[in-house]
Parts: C-alpha cells; sequence; structure tokens
C-alpha cells in the first residue's frame, strides 16, 4: 500500500467522521418550512411591488403638479417604463424559488443555466431596462424643449447638452453590461469544456 | 406520487436517515455562519422534498440526492458571493495560495478539519463539488454524473485535490516529525 493511498484514506475518514449535529427533520418539519420559505418569497415580492409603488407615486405626483398635457405624458410614459423594469427584474431576475426539476440538472448544467440566464438579461438591457424609460424621457425632454422659458440664454445648448449626458449615460450602462455578459460567456465556455460539450 | 412508484415523503425519510450526515457536511462546507448554514441545510430539505415528485429512477436516488442539495447550495454561495463580495477560487489557484494556519499544524485533528474547511470554502461551486465528492469517498463515474464533468475532467480535478491535500497536510504532518 503506499503512502498517497493511505493519506487519501486518512483525509477521507478526518472528513466523513466529523461531528455533526444530527439535524433530523420530519414531513411535518418540512411542509412548515417550505410554506416559510413560500411566505418569505411572497414577503420578498410585496416588498418589491411596494418599491414600485413609492417610484410611481413619485413620478404620479410630478405628473400631477407638471403642466402641460405633453409633460403628464411623459412622466405618465416614465412611470409604464419603471413598473415594466421592475416586472421584469421579478420574473427574470434572481429572486425566484430554484425550480422543483433541480435533480434533473447535473451541477454544469444548473450553473450554466443560471449563467445563461443571468447574461440574457445583462445582453438585453437595451430592451427591459434602458429601453422601456426612453418614451417618457424623449417626451419629457420634448415638453422641456417646447415650454422653453425664454430667459434662458443658450437654451438649445443646454437641452443638448443634456440629451448628450443622458445618451452617454445610456450607451455607458450597455457597454458595463456587455462587458459582464462577455465575461459570463467565457465562464459558460469554460463549463462547456469541462463537460465536454464545447 | 413520483414514477419510481415511491410516495416523495417516504423519500424524504429515506433520504433524511441515510443521507442526513452527508448533507449536514455538505452544508459546512457550502456555509460557514452556523446561523446562515441550519437556513441552507434547510433549504435543501425542502428543495429535496419538493423534487422528489419529479424523481423518475433515471438517475440513482443518490446522485439526484446530490445534485439537488448541491445546485441548492451553489445558488446560496452565488447570493452569498454578491453580498460579501467575496472572492473564490478554483483548484489552481488554492494550490497557489499560502496556507494562512501554517505555523499551526500541530493542532491536531480538530484543526486540520478546520484547515480542510477552511481551503474547501475558498473554492468555486464545481471544484468544490469534486472536492466533496472525493472526501465522501465516491468513485469518479459517480462524481461525473452528479457534477456534469467529463470523466477525463473529473480524474485531473481528482489528481490536483490530491496532490493540493498532500502539499497541505502531509508535508506539513512530515515536518513536524
Amino acid at each position: 500500500m503506499n503512502s498517497e493511498s493511505s493519506a487519501d484514506r486518512e483525509m477521507k475518514e478526518l472528513w466523513q467522521s466529523q461531528k455533526t449535529e444530527g439535524v433530523r427533520m420530519s414531513v411535518e418539519q418540512i411542509r412548515l418550512s417550505a410554506g416559510k420559505f413560500q411566505r418569505r418569497i411572497e414577503w420578498r415580492n410585496a416588498r418589491e411591488y411596494v418599491a414600485a409603488l413609492v417610484v410611481a407615486a413619485f413620478f404620479g405626483f410630478q405628473m400631477i403638479r407638471g403642466g402641460d398635457l405633453l409633460t403628464r405624458a411623459g412622466f405618465g410614459l416614465i412611470i409604464a417604463g419603471v413598473c415594466y423594469v421592475i416586472w421584469h427584474l421579478h420574473a427574470k431576475g434572481s429572486g425566484r424559488p430554484l425550480p422543483e426539476d433541480v435533480g434533473f440538472a447535473s451541477c454544469i448544467e444548473f450553473q450554466r443555466r443560471e449563467l445563461e440566464r443571468q447574461r440574457h438579461l445583462l445582453r438585453s438591457v437595451w430592451r427591459w431596462y434602458l429601453g422601456p424609460i426612453i418614451p417618457g424621457l424623449a417626451v419629457l425632454i420634448a415638453a422641456f424643449a417646447r415650454a422653453n422659458p425664454g430667459h434662458l440664454k443658450h437654451f438649445d445648448v443646454i437641452l443638448a447638452a443634456y440629451v448628450l449626458v443622458i445618451a452617454a449615460a445610456f450607451v455607458g450602462i450597455a457597454r458595463l453590461n456587455e462587458r459582464a455578459a462577455c465575461r459570463l460567456q467565457r465562464r459558460i465556455d469554460e463549463l462547456n469544456e469541462l463537460s465536454g460539450r464545447a | 406520487m413520483a414514477e419510481t412508484g415511491r410516495n416523495p415523503d417516504e423519500l424524504f425519510e429515506d433520504t433524511a436517515a441515510q443521507y442526513g450526515p452527508a448533507l449536514e457536511r455538505l452544508a459546512r462546507a457550502y456555509e460557514a455562519d452556523p446561523e446562515i448554514r441550519r437556513d441552507l441545510l434547510q433549504e435543501i430539505y425542502v428543495a429535496l422534498w419538493r423534487s422528489f415528485a419529479g424523481f423518475n429512477g433515471r438517475c440513482s436516488l443518490r446522485t439526484w440526492i446530490y445534485r439537488v442539495a448541491h445546485n441548492v447550495a451553489a445558488s446560496h454561495v452565488g447570493r452569498q458571493s454578491r453580498d460579501r463580495t467575496r472572492t473564490l477560487v478554483d483548484l489552481d489557484e488554492l494550490a497557489n495560495l499560502p496556507d494562512r494556519t501554517e505555523g499551526e499544524r500541530s493542532a491536531g485533528r480538530r484543526h486540520a478539519l478546520d484547515r480542510l474547511m477552511e481551503m474547501i470554502q475558498q473554492l468555486e461551486p464545481l471544484d468544490r463539488q469534486v472536492m466533496l465528492a472525493y472526501l465522501e469517498g465516491m468513485d469518479a463515474a459517480s462524481t461525473a454524473e452528479i457534477t456534469g464533468l467529463s470523466a477525463r475532467n473529473v480524474a485531473t480535478k481528482i489528481h490536483r485535490i490530491k496532490a493540493v491535500l498532500a502539499r497541505r497536510f502531509q508535508e506539513g504532518g512530515r515536518n513536524e516529525q
């Protein structure tokens, strides 16, 4: 018997003979726990909806006190956009319970699915995060331009700078997301290679 | 009723009786904080219980149990590492990391286990899964089935695991003599 296999045995014995707490759970306890987990998820969802309501209330308030129809329409569109973003995050984000078929997936397959889901979220950021806000912003900018107070010097320049800053922020966010998506893709490729799928 | 003809509740009770200690060790390998670990173990049990309704016997019950447990625990690590901004390493990086407890090697079995646990908790989920399967005494084929790694990659990883463990433990032991 070589020393390596004796070392192997010792290490495995060390691991397997460690003292455990002997936690035993009955089916009844598990049913109760499953109920508690479900309620925790519902509570977390409720908090997300409350956050959406707060955002909607803020823009709603602006909409009510905002003067002309175009401004109000802009705030209304922003509210709709924010609601869509929150719904999308809730439906496709990471805060979902694990699927019941979790045992069908090997560890690599499970990780790959998670990474692919995250990559998709990052790559589609224009569709679900930036895009839905743009109509509201565009209408608000148009309303702002139309309501040119007149006494402001270089109003056109201010407006152009404003649009430019917003556009730069949007492009910056999209690029950061694309970079993160590329990093995830590299990890997915590594997993494919490890599983022999590549 | 699961497709194996066995009631999910029955499957759960058998699992809890037969795999309870192994699942506790698995939870310990993924979470150092005892309070959070209890929650994780409970989450694993709940996921197992829910999953048994879909267990169809296409893989062994043991493979199913470990897949569910590892997948739940890996999700937990994902959530925790986002919260704690902790960096996980793979086996190659682990081999090159300095052993923070090198000067305290002679503190016996308990200490050896703590060091082993600390090493495991630094690993990325996939390497951690292979390491745990190895320590639980599983063969390469079972490890490949649970993790989804190719047999060749399991063999490579086990070889690296042995090398890292030997360097960290055996050489230290010899130095003490």
